[in-house]
């Protein structure tokens, strides 16, 4: 456990990470392909009966529902991705190890395939399917990892890794055998890309993430002795194997809710808690809550940058989470070499 | 234990009163009829669909184009609102279109859905055969109150159809291998409209019926496919000479097949050939020249 952090370093430290978030959640929404006018926007929805408000509808519910959307994906899947690594004990976990990416692909491929055409509380038929797709893929690597025995860590990584293998090559199948416009959908789909949502549909994914994280924050504590390796977790009186199933069920059910809105955003699960560990250090009562803080600012950014870069048309938020942050994790990694625990 | 029963309260408590604030709302998909009689202000979310709509004499009320429609030149002129793929919703509404036209694939869908649930008018339209072509220029027609310009524009493609058909009948069909790609190879199967512009054009397609719609294939059965003639539609950008240049060099391998020995391998305009609009006539002439050159594809 890191020896200098205390309750109030701490408190601070979240409270301007907020402060930040909020920062740029504002800043981002004045970003776009179309100018807008604060002043207009607040004329509220109507001009008159028959012209609706332009600036009104592009603000607040084009732009500010696309950037909620963006916090919670990317709180979710960096929160994520620290519980991973922890319970993995491997710096290149990120919350698809476990079969995530390939089930909710495949669960998104059927959908489309079957052209199914019901609904599910406001979410299309690819959402649903991916969300149930995602979850029941990590039960299955669950329980293979689980039959495997005493290496049970290393039983779960080969088996996450064979899983989304032979599902990847489903996927490679359905594909081939489909018409190529639901194809270049689908691909689109996997890219990862963020689009406006209902007012529900966030209200309750962000209830869903922000509830995953709170429980997450719980095991905090157990969290960074386990990431210390089983035995002394142990030795410690922690029941090992419990811990891990919560937190990685959890961790796979806040996955499952950020993949069915927003498809497999790739790099946020994996650099965002690289580098709060590289800058703060490795105390995951410090690092979950900072990590997500950070993935939602990290992912409104590069939003924001698909939206606008190649104006008028947009590109799918996954392109840049993998070309912006990647320089940017390496910058780090040089810089804060020392720091690297895991890695030396 | 106690902290735990709190957070699942709390997150049943957020849920049951996000219900009661905003009741989730049926993402409509189906194809319906819009409010506004004569949309003056109509934004196209596709080439095919931009076409149809300058095809129809509407280029003064078409708003705004997707950024691939380049087809007749005029409309590249109009403000672009994103790619077939990635609309921009922001441009879109920025437009106050009274009419968005789209096409039935994901991600229009879920737009279409979007612009409805904030009010606005949109079309859905699936064209994904010859026939459905028809459809939706009729389609068009009602919704934009040209209904009489569809009509004419529809009978007008069938006859060249009909007239196109009528010069080839009776005679022998050559066997075509369309290339989608060259690397790995893939082509297209019985069941596209590449397949139907083939047999359009007095055509057959080579490869017979497939699980794949765009199966890929092997040298064996190209030879095995006694293919006479291979077509390749044009890569965006490219140089069509050089293309055919390479599409030489590349099938010189097979020798044996008919296609080869007779130097019979042609690359054609793509726009024409991979769009199904009005120029439909149009692209199965190109074919129909690949197929016959002495002819001209008369």
């Amino acid at each position: 456990m890191h020896p200098f952090l205390s309750p109030k370093t701490l408190l601070t430290r979240v409270a301007a990470a907020i402060l930040l978030l909020v920062l740029v959640m504002v800043a981002c929404s004045f970003v776009g392909t179309e100018p807008i006018s604060l002043k207009a926007a607040l004329a509220g929805p109507a001009l008159s009966s028959a012209s609706p408000n332009p600036d009104y509808e592009i603000l607040l519910r084009v732009r500010v529902p696309r950037i909620l959307l963006a916090a919670i994906v990317g709180a979710a899947l960096a929160g994520a991705g620290v519980v991973f690594q922890a319970i993995l004990r491997n710096p290149l976990a990120d919350p698809y190890i476990l079969g995530v990416s390939s089930g909710a692909g495949l669960g998104a491929m059927l959908a489309v395939i079957c052209s199914v055409n019901w609904t599910l509380w406001g979410r299309s038929p690819v959402a649903v399917f991916a969300f149930f797709g995602a979850l029941g893929t990590v039960w299955l690597v669950w329980t293979i990892g689980r039959i495997t025995g005493k290496f049970h860590v290393t039983g779960l990584l080969l088996a996450g890794v064979v899983v989304n293998a032979c599902f990847s090559a489903v996927i490679m199948f359905l594909t081939s055998i489909t018409r190529s416009q639901d194809v270049y959908a689908t691909v689109f789909w996997l890219m990862g890309n963020l689009a406006e949502e209902e007012a529900f549909v966030l209200w309750a994914s962000g209830g869903c993430v922000v509830a995953g994280i709170v429980a997450l924050l719980f095991l905090g504590a157990q969290l960074n002795v386990i990431s210390f390796g089983p035995t002394d977790a142990r030795s410690m009186g922690i029941h090992v194997e419990r811990v891990q199933f919560v937190a990685l069920a959890i961790s796979a059910f806040i996955t499952a809710v950020a993949v069915s809105l927003s498809g497999l955003i790739g790099f946020v699960g994996l650099i965002v808690p690289h580098a709060v560990r590289l800058v703060l250090g490795p105390d995951h009562r410090q690092l979950l809550p900072l990590s997500c803080v950070a993935g939602a600012i990290f992912l409104i950014v590069a939003d924001t940058v698909a939206r606008w870069i190649v104006a008028p048309a947009q590109l799918p938020v996954g392109v840049i989470t993998a070309m912006a942050g990647g320089p940017f994790f390496l910058i780090l990694l040089i810089r804060y070499n020392r720091k690297v625990y895991w890695l030396s | 234990m106690r902290r735990w029963c709190v957070l699942l309260a709390l997150f049943v408590a957020w849920n049951l009163l996000g219900y009661a604030l905003f009741r989730p709302q049926r993402i409509d998909a189906d194809v319906r009829a819009p409010n506004a009689s004569h949309p003056m202000r109509i934004v196209s979310m596709a080439p095919n669909l931009t076409e149809i709509l300058y095809a129809l004499g509407l280029d003064e009320r078409v708003a705004a184009v997707t950024g691939d429609s380049d087809y007749p030149p005029e409309a590249a002129t109009k403000p672009r609102v994103g790619s077939f793929w990635l609309p921009n919703l922001e441009g879109i509404i920025a437009k106050r279109p009274d009419l968005v036209l789209s096409l039935d694939i994901p991600q229009q869908r879920s737009l279409a859905a979007r612009l409805r649930r904030m009010g606005y008018d949109c079309l859905v339209l699936s064209i994904w055969t010859v026939d459905d072509l028809f459809g939706a220029i009729e389609t068009i027609g009602r919704a934009t109150g040209q209904h009489i310009k569809a009509n004419a524009l529809a009978s007008g493609i069938r006859e060249d159809l009909v007239r196109l058909g009528r010069t080839r009948a009776g005679r022998d069909r050559p066997r075509v291998l369309w290339v989608v790609q060259r690397e790995p190879l893939r082509v297209a199967g019985r069941n596209t409209f590449i397949n139907e512009l083939i047999e359009l054009a007095g055509g057959e397609n080579a490869i017979g019926p497939t699980l794949h719609k765009y199966p890929p294939v092997g040298a064996e059965q190209i030879i095995g496919a006694n293919v006479q003639v291979i077509i390749e539609p044009a890569m965006m950008g490219g140089d069509p000479a050089e293309q055919r240049r390479r599409a030489l060099a590349h099938w010189g391998r097979l020798a044996s097949v008919p296609a080869v020995a007779d130097g019979r391998i042609h690359v054609v305009e793509a726009d024409a050939v991979s769009r199904l609009s009005p120029r439909l006539a149009e692209g199965i002439q190109l074919i129909a020249g690949c197929l016959w050159p002495a002819e001209g594809g008369e």
